[in-house]
């Protein structure tokens, strides 16, 4: 029966899990509800705002055009993957110095996308950035803030990078 | 009395505490608050009718799908919910009850039928499309101006037309002042109807106490106190039975400013089967749904003296206020601001207006970000710049004529508001100096064109109303908003501060701007104080958040509030250190002697007495307790002012539009956190142009909504934004606790006319009307060109 | 809102996709990256008894260079096309118009297949495909096909693909030397979905005139459309001055008959291919004498 549920194994932040699923389950569904982790957003399951971005096997990708079923044996990493305790890292510090959040409900989405952004392009132009995360929408800062905190979020990456002394990403 | 240096923190960019746990993706929205278990999943099933007759419902196929818990239609709900009829019976307004779930007839594509009730939303949403809705279709009136006309269809029976609100309004002497000038400038202006699309789409989780019959309420609201009053009144609940908490809030904008149909049914529906009930709506359940704005149409005249004074403004305004007046601001809001603000900053004794709100056969609307002021100011501005053209003279210039100059505040304008102070004239000079204007005029062709590029440069001054009080609202005649807000500060025994807010806030940053007005008042570290809002079990009543007036009302109760504790703590100090109160400062975390530091006491041990857990001794007459709650009502409306000047260039080929310079001058009384206050002008604007440039909310001439998704509804984007440069102009009010002005809607306010005016700029030399938004791609092309292509208005 | 519910399958091969499909007799739906067609599952404007999954057939993902054609796989993601050295050197239009397609999140997960069988009236990748001449190949039950770009789009979001066939491998011819490139669009703000886009291909002789053109609009039509007026205009003009250019896209308008829809009015339309279409020549130009190149194709806002 077509409600009948499939067993997936996926990597999520590192750890594995087994559940078994509807085939209609979106990733971000699953993610939300079997995992609780709440912090991928859905603000309209329809791939225009990109408020649910994640990384799936290493790239971007709208976790509401996904179903959790297409995704066996993949890895996932969400917004919790970032800072799960301590201090928030260089992405993270940059949007609150920058005041690039105002209700933080696309703000996960935009530091997935930012982290692949600086992971690809770690001195990226206004243009580029700009053309990096035209895809998802934010309704409350105005987005200068964001394209603020991604060039300061760069720098220190980059200065991070050169101060480890090593050419590794 | 003065803070020390070491205390100042209000004014200060503090970094904001909301942000940790949002970055981390721990924030709480109302998807994320925990699921009793057993909770009940609710879908609605909405008329695809704009305007029929309901014959019949069939419902027993959806309720024999497995995990449905019931189907329920208009008729389970009409003993148990009350109508929602936000207006009262007073002279312009005629009170229009809405059923929660229609009753006998559908007014708009959308309007709510029945609800599935089921064990999960999947489930719920399969058995949701086998019901079956039987209708008689009825003409659908979806023009504001043929709902108005007489012998109109009356689309509600308890009113004697579709005009659900009128205000009409003459300065003595008017025809005559009009008649008089030596020239009058006239048009008409149209701006399309939007949708506030927060990135997060409504929702509740409605939890039922069933040994207690009490409701604890979750909802994405900015007014929990309202909202849990009216619940309380709907529903025949008795209001100490239920709580109302706002989680975060991913975007209000005015549109969660209300209390909707689905969050009724919620609540109703949760006493009912003695549990948990959720409704999460979606994105396309948001365009259909939740209110919309600024579909309006003006009809101005503004009479001139040759020298560019302005002598007279007439405004015929009619907005398209869709099915139902919504609650609790009701039907007024839209049309009534639109005539209020008029005005504006420019001096002006005589003035008329005949504005009304219609109802039609479209989605209901409601307050939205600035509400009718962009408009209004999009219409006064941009006849200002005509009459400026005809008259020979610069934009800039007929501006400084009209308006209000320092020496002349306290000013009370034609309609009897007083403007306290402002700095209307100031900031025009600093913007356009700023923004090198004269220069650009200079060398601007007469022609625009130049390189591929149409460019022209727009002005607009306006003034935003903000913190308005109770006498405001009953002035309006909208009688459901208490307008006062409030604050109880609260001083542990731990000696740190608690400040509970009658506000809940939508990504404003009242948790890091209010904790910095307790943090200043009490002498203590902001990272000793926690500010709470959003929960009616916690905290005061108020009236909650919106219409810029959080910094003002909450800012100012917040302030109040501490003052008193403030006092209290001083007076404990006085008697640990045998001094007198007025001798004592507060100043990180201890109450010393004023010049001498080394004689001091800690708040906590302050605390400590205050809570009779130590020796310390209460002074003769004072009672345990560390504590003040302050209600306050700012007496006049805050009234902000900015200037905007905005640089457009438009590809001759594609009529797409480029921001190339963005100056705001901005003046929002005492500012509180700059970068908050930043952030609030920077979103206002960019809603204010996706406006001008990409959003629209069409119909066909059924009613029969045209957007399914944010790929029909166009938001801007992080590329179409452009750097925007914000001058602070920061004149304390002198009225207001704190000297606190409001500044949520004034960027959008702005940006409506400067961008439009700067197109208009652009396209001066085609003779192009800019007269109605938005001005997309092929509209811009059909104005060059002199043909009126319009795609807008299917109706 | 969320899909009504479907069995899903995930075969490992085209061969057992193929089976599946014909299984369930035009009922179920092929899933390739899923960013056009998870959205109209979620709307339940698509309901499909069954999808079956492209996801796992390893085989269909891949680009190669045969003789004259670049070759790819229908699972081929864009971003991989995007930056493949492949696609660059020997199709460079393809190239161009693939910057276009979406944002990188989008572009990670749709693939080549997937957007050309979606046939989207407002999707870059068809104007390509038949600019160039791209060949579809077809596979159902009864063998494989071959259906020419020109036969490929029927209408909006409909492809020439009966129910029981999948699209099996694109072929897109590669660039020939002396030729340029360019694609330019025109868009309701800066980054958005197309309103019109022109593919164009110029070939030059050693004398630098012009000895072939090959000039596609979309999103003018329901489905896109070859600019014959206007490439033999070019033929005929041989030397590409700028009154040739000129009174070649003006030739346009008699290819095509405009449609408006909710974005943007048919005058609009009109007027724009027409601009587009001389941007697009001056640039294709520059580019085969490898003068003036600019990066990309060009985007609406110029």
């Amino acid at each position: 029966m077509a409600t009948d549920k499939i067993p997936v194994r996926i990597t999520v932040n590192g750890r594995r899990y087994e559940r078994s699923v509807e085939p209609r389950m979106l990733l971000a569904d699953f993610l939300r509800s079997e995992l609780r982790l709440t912090g991928t957003h859905v603000g309209c399951a329809q791939g225009s705002c990109g408020a649910c971005t994640v990384l799936i096997n290493g790239r971007t990708g709208r976790s509401c055009l996904a179903f959790a079923v297409q995704l066996e044996g993949a890895e996932i990493r969400t917004v919790e993957s970032l800072a799960p305790q301590g201090p928030l890292n260089a992405i993270q510090q940059a949007y609150h110095e920058a005041h690039a959040l105002q209700c933080g409900f696309c703000t996960p989405g935009f530091l997935m996308v930012t982290t692949q952004l600086l992971a690809d392009n770690p001195d990226p132009t206004d243009a580029e950035i700009r053309a990096a995360l035209a895809g998802n929408l934010c309704r409350c800062t105005g987005y200068v803030n964001i394209v603020r905190a991604v060039k300061l979020a760069a720098s220190r990456l980059r200065e991070a990078a050169s101060a480890a002394g090593s050419a590794a990403p | 009395m003065g803070s020390p240096e070491s205390n100042s923190i209000i004014g200060k960019a503090v970094l904001r505490r909301e942000d940790d746990r949002l970055l981390r993706g721990y924030g709480c929205f109302i998807d994320d608050v925990p699921e009793p278990a057993g909770t009940l999943h609710l879908v609605f099933v909405m008329s695809p009718y704009a305007h029929a007759r309901i014959l019949a419902l069939k419902t027993d196929a959806a309720r024999a799908v497995e995990g449905v818990v019931d189907v329920l239609t208009g008729a389970d709900f009409a003993g148990v919910v009350k109508p929602m009829a936000p207006d009262y019976a007073q002279p312009g307004y005629q009170v229009v009850g809405r059923p929660v779930i229609a009753l006998g007839r559908v007014r708009f594509v959308g309007e709510l039928v029945a609800v599935v009730v089921a064990t999960s939303r999947n489930l719920a949403e399969d058995a949701a499309e086998l019901v079956e809705l039987e209708c008689e279709p009825l003409p659908a009136l979806v023009d504001a101006h043929l709902a108005l006309q007489p012998g109109a269809i009356k689309l509600h029976e308890e009113a004697s037309d579709n005009v659900l609100f009128r205000s009409i309004f003459k300065t003595p002497g008017f025809d005559a002042a009009l008649a008089g000038a030596d020239h009058v400038v006239r048009d008409r202006f149209h701006s399309q109807r939007l949708a506030a699309v927060s990135m997060e789409p409504r929702g509740c989780l409605a939890v039922h106490d069933r040994g207690r019959d009490g409701l604890t309420f979750w909802s994405g609201t900015q007014i929990p106190h309202i909202a849990r009053t009216a619940l309380a009144e709907l529903l025949d609940w008795d209001e100490e039975r239920l709580r109302v908490i706002a989680p975060d809030v991913g975007g209000g904008f005015g549109m969660k400013a209300y209390l909707y149909p689905e969050e009724v049914v919620a609540a109703a529906l949760a006493r009912r089967y003695q549990g948990a009930v959720k409704w999460i709506g979606d994105r396309r359940e948001d365009l259909l749904t939740s209110n919309q704005g600024r579909d309006y149409d003006y009809d101005m005249a503004m009479g001139f003296e040759r020298d560019g004074t302005l002598v007279a403004l007439q405004a015929r305004i009619v907005c398209n206020i869709g099915a139902y007046p919504t609650f609790p601001l009701g039907a007024s809001v839209e049309a009534g601001g639109a005539a209020l603000y008029m005005p504006g900053p420019y001096r002006l004794r005589h003035f008329a207006f005949d504005t009304c709100a219609v109802a039609t056969n479209l989605c209901p609307t409601g307050a939205y970000r600035g509400v009718a002021a962009p408009v209004s100011a999009f219409a006064t501005e941009a006849l200002m710049d005509k009459a400026a053209h005809e008259l020979g003279m610069d934009p800039a210039e007929i501006r400084l004529r009209n308006m209000l100059r320092d020496e002349e505040f306290p000013y009370v304008n034609v309609l009897g508001i007083q403007y306290r102070e402002g700095t209307y004239e100031r900031c025009l000079r600093r913007a356009l100096e700023a923004s090198g204007y004269e220069e650009y005029r200079r060398r601007q062709p007469a022609g625009r064109l130049a390189g591929g590029k149409y460019r022209g440069i727009g002005i607009a001054c306006i003034i935003e109303h903000t913190g308005q009080g109770a006498s405001r609202y009953r002035a309006r005649g909208i009688l459901r908003i208490p307008g006062f807000d409030s604050a109880q500060v609260k001083v542990e025994p731990n000696g740190k501060a608690v400040a509970y807010v009658s506000h809940t806030t939508q990504g404003q940053g009242h948790l890091t701007a209010f904790a910095q007005i307790v943090a200043e008042g009490l002498g203590i570290a902001i990272t000793d104080v926690t500010v709470v809002e959003g929960d009616t079990a916690q905290g005061p009543y108020g009236t909650g958040t919106f219409a810029s007036r959080a910094a003002v009302t909450g800012g100012g109760a917040v302030l109040r509030a501490s003052a008193v504790v403030a006092d209290k703590l001083r007076r404990l100090a006085a008697h640990a250190l045998e001094a007198s109160p007025a001798d004592i400062e507060l100043s990180q975390n201890y109450a010393h002697i004023t010049g001498v530091p080394q004689l001091r006491v800690s708040i906590r041990d302050l605390a400590a007495t205050a809570y009779s857990m130590s020796a310390g001794e209460l002074p003769p007459g004072e009672n345990y307790g560390l504590e003040a709650t302050d209600y306050y009502d700012p007496p006049y409306p805050s009234i902000t002012n900015a200037v905007h000047v905005v640089q457009v260039a438009i590809d001759a080929l594609t009529g797409l539009v480029d921001i190339e310079r963005y100056v705001v001058v901005h003046d929002s009384g005492r500012i509180i956190n700059p970068p908050i206050v930043e952030g609030q002008i920077q979103g206002g604007i960019m809603q204010g142009l996706g406006s001008v440039l990409y959003e629209a909310i069409r119909h066909d001439a059924e009613g029969q909504p045209l957007q399914a998704s944010l790929m029909d509804y166009l938001l801007p984007t992080m590329a179409d934004a452009p750097d925007i440069e914000i001058l602070h102009q920061e004149t304390w009010a002198a009225d207001t606790a704190g000297g606190f002005k409001g500044v949520g809607e004034g960027g959008t306010i702005g940006a409506v006319p400067a961008i439009a005016l700067a197109i208009a700029d652009a396209l001066r030399a085609s003779g192009a009307r800019v007269t109605e938004l938005p001005l997309r791609p092929d509209k811009i092309i059909a104005l060059l060109e002199g043909v009126d292509g319009s795609t807008h208005r299917e109706a | 809102m969320r899909p009504v519910s479907f069995t899903y399958l995930a075969p490992d091969s085209a061969e057992e996709a193929l089976a599946q499909l014909a299984s369930y007799a035009g009922n179920a739906r092929l899933l390739a990256g899923g960013q056009s067609l998870i959205p109209l599952l979620n709307l339940r404007i698509s309901r499909p008894a069954a999808l079956v999954d492209l996801g796992r057939c390893s085989e269909l993902a891949y680009l190669r260079r045969e003789g004259d054609w670049l070759a790819s796989g229908p699972m081929t993601r864009q971003v991989m096309a995007e930056h493949a050295a492949l696609v660059r050197e020997n199709c460079p239009l393809l190239g161009k118009a693939l910057r276009h397609l979406g944002p990188p999140a989008v572009r990670n997960r749709a693939t080549i297949g997937g957007t050309l069988a979606h046939a989207d009236r407002v999707a870059e990748l068809p104007g390509v495909a038949l600019a160039l001449g791209a060949e579809f190949i077809a596979q159902g039950p009864g063998g494989r096909r071959v259906i020419p770009a020109e036969k490929f789009f029927r209408g909006d979001l409909t492809n020439a693909l009966d129910p029981d066939e999948m699209l099996r491998e694109i072929r897109f011819p590669t660039a020939p030397p002396s030729s340029g490139s360019a694609f330019v669009e025109a868009c309701n703000r800066h980054h958005d979905l197309m309103l019109v886009g022109i593919a164009a291909q110029l070939e030059f002789g050693v004398d630098g005139s012009c000895s072939a053109a090959r000039i596609a609009a979309a999103g003018v039509q329901s489905t896109p459309v070859r600019l014959r007026q206007t490439e033999a205009r070019l033929v005929r003009a041989g030397q590409l001055d700028e009154a040739a250019i000129l009174e070649a896209a003006r030739l346009s308008l008699e290819d095509v008959e405009p449609e408006g829809d909710l974005h943007a009015s048919a005058a609009y339309r009109r007027r724009v291919m027409v601009g587009l279409v001389e941007r697009a020549l001056r640039q294709a130009a520059g580019d085969a004498t490898g003068g003036s190149r600019r990066g990309g194709g060009g985007h609406g806002h110029g």
